[in-house]
């Protein structure tokens, strides 16, 4: 029971993360690697400016603002003007994973290679679910999370802007030769994105409690584990596979040791590249991506 | 020049070694293949755990270390154990990354499992003593009595020879007609295969060779250092050597010699005699900052490199020059960029 109520709180976390990595992978087909670095910094612009008080959803909308800043300037500008440049798949690989030491050496310059510590979780109160003890933040979080799926859901679905990220998601220059916009596609896409990694980044630094510089860049191969297997692109894949993901790296860690929760996630990461590269649920996924 | 500044560049000089046969064995698998191996450092880290392992002898009873194997064989058959290792673990990385996929898939396949390597050696403290590491391998010709100004001249002479045989090795792969079906594969590998070449079986070829000469690098290093963990091995470290491959220029061993010098001598070792600020590792983060900036800067303005690879024109012999046909307008291959 223990690892299925953990496993739903980690799985929260990174559906949060995974939709947001996959969804701009999906309209910009960028493999983002600096990921990681716009979680951590958006933990710390969160820390800086809302870090002593309790508010938990000020904490949100700051962390949200700082990610999206950061992953418009990053994906947007940075990789856009070098995509323009002409710059192939592999050279726009390394612009992002530059991009993203450069953010984490950055906050390290500024911040030093200390680990940080929420001060605000005195307020804590505990609940409990036949016999395991969920604190009020980590019940938040899977709340947060499956609000958050609406809402990505209702964007999706219901709205202009997400019937042209689908759209060119699925088929760029199609879309384009309909009078959609593909830049300003982009552009929400990136700042969709990086707003739901300062969410993502938010649970996270208060779920741990504790952070530093390199947080972002280990949880971001996790999260991107579950994009992965849902299949890179699919939205709805990538909140099944963080479910999968999120029960069985707690169970390992309960099972196996501590150690082994990001282990067993990364394992099963290289395991579905290898048999599966589209994805467990493709199928799936894009058949409901047709019948909408 | 004084004693010190000379024991000081041939340190450096050892370092430019040893960092050369990685860069040289990650030339073979990006320059030559075309294969993203942003999970290098772990051929560089197997080598030196198994150097390390045959030469330190067994943990001594009541240690707290404890690791695999554990002999204390002569220090050539070691470095060359380390160096078969990096080429054995080419295998399994081949077949899970290289087999069946590419681009971006194949570059997140490689990075996870750089990841899992160093998260799984450290969490498993059986294999090569966890998270702490080895220490204390000894240096080859150890029993020499020299000075330590005089000793530095012998490991640089092994490094020397090293590099040589790692010359060797990729010059001849470059040269030879695998070389050139590589390059060929690299830039399309369906018309490789239309011409009956397996592109799996070239791509697997040169990651055995650049994984013998990562575990080379890795062995010599750990002779050097005399210790290693897990954390003289993450992944940023692939990077930065990525980074000298790409500044230098790809394809060619002269430019990968040329990056060698900029990027792990240069920026990281030579700027440690600037004046340190801050707290411990401060220094460290701008250097990272820096080779962020310089790669960045590279691929925008220069992206392949300050010596490109040459252009290669292919002629048959009937069309050489003086021959029949010298007029025929020749086949050329496009630049990669």
């Amino acid at each position: 029971m223990s690892i299925i109520l953990f496993g739903a709180y980690s799985a929260a976390l990174l559906a949060i993360g995974a939709v947001g990595f996959t969804m701009q992978f999906g309209v910009t087909n960028v493999l983002n690697l600096a990921y990681g670095g716009i979680l951590t910094t958006s933990i710390f612009v969160e820390y800086y400016v809302t870090g002593h008080s309790t508010n938990l959803w000020l904490a949100m909308l700051v962390g949200a603002a700082a990610g999206a800043v950061v992953s418009f300037i990053v994906g947007f500008v940075i990789v856009g003007a070098f995509l323009r440049r002409g710059a192939g798949g592999f050279s726009i690989a390394m612009v992002t994973i530059g991009l993203g030491l450069m953010i984490q050496f950055t906050l390290e310059a500024i911040q030093g290679p200390f680990i940080y510590a929420y001060t605000s979780s005195n307020t804590t109160t505990a609940i409990s679910i036949s016999g395991v003890r969920l604190s009020s933040e980590q019940i938040t979080a899977i709340g947060v999370a499956v609000a958050v799926m609406v809402v990505i859901h209702i964007v999706l679905r219901m709205t202009k802007l997400g019937l042209w990220m689908r759209a060119t998601a699925d088929d760029a220059s199609l879309t384009r030769s309909c009078g959609v916009s593909p830049a300003r596609t982009r552009a929400f896409a990136w700042l969709v994105s990086g707003a739901m990694c300062g969410i993502c980044g938010v649970f996270l630094g208060i779920g741990v409690g504790t952070f530093s510089s390199t947080t972002g860049g280990d949880f971001f191969i996790t999260a991107a584990a579950a994009a992965v297997i849902g299949g890179v692109g699919k939205p709805y894949g990538a909140m099944i596979g963080a479910l999968m993901v999120g029960i069985v790296s707690q169970g390992s860690a309960a099972i196996i040791s501590p150690a082994y929760a990001a282990i067993s996630a990364w394992v099963i990461l290289v395991a579905v590249l290898m048999l599966r590269p589209q994805g467990i649920f493709s199928e799936f996924a894009s058949e409901r991506e047709l019948v909408a | 020049m004084s004693a010190a500044t000379v024991y000081y560049l041939s340190g450096l000089a050892i370092l430019f070694g040893i960092n050369l046969i990685a860069i040289w064995g990650l030339d073979l698998h990006f320059g030559l293949a075309g294969i993203n191996s942003f999970a290098f450092i772990i051929f560089q880290a197997i080598g030196a755990y198994v150097t390390a392992v045959l030469s330190l002898a067994a943990p001594q009873a009541g240690s707290f270390e404890s690791y695999i194997l554990g002999t204390s064989w002569p220090w050539p058959v070691a470095l060359l154990c380390g160096a078969l290792a990096g080429a054995v673990l080419a295998v399994p990385v081949g077949l899970i990354a290289v087999r069946r996929l590419r681009g971006d898939y194949q570059a997140m396949a490689m990075l996870v499992l750089a990841l899992i390597a160093n998260s799984l050696i450290g969490a498993e403290t059986g294999w090569f003593n966890g998270p702490s590491g080895v220490e204390g391998i000894p240096a080859p010709f150890g029993n020499l009595n020299v000075s330590l100004y005089s000793y530095h001249w012998v490991f640089l002479a092994l490094t020397a020879v090293c590099c040589l045989v790692a010359w060797w090795i990729a010059r001849g792969i470059s040269r030879a007609p695998l070389g050139r079906a590589l390059r060929a594969v690299r830039d399309s590998d369906s018309a490789v295969a239309a011409l009956g070449r397996d592109p799996n079986t070239l791509r697997m070829t040169a990651l055995l060779a650049g994984g013998f000469l990562g575990g080379l690098s890795g062995g010599l290093l750990v002779e050097y250092v005399s210790a290693w963990s897990p954390a003289s091995w993450l992944y940023g470290e692939t990077f930065l050597f990525f980074t000298a491959v790409i500044v230098g220029g790809r394809g060619n061993l002269a430019g990968a010699a040329l990056g060698t010098l900029i990027v792990p001598i240069g920026i990281v070792e030579v700027t440690r005699q600037l004046p340190q600020f801050g707290y411990p590792g401060e220094f460290d983060s701008f250097q990272w900052i820096a080779i962020g900036a310089l790669l960045l800067a590279f691929l925008w303005f220069r992206p392949n490199g300050l010596i490109p690879e040459r252009r290669r024109i292919f002629r048959p012999p009937s069309e050489r020059p003086g021959g029949l046909l010298a007029s025929r307008p020749r086949i050329r291959r496009a630049q990669s960029p």
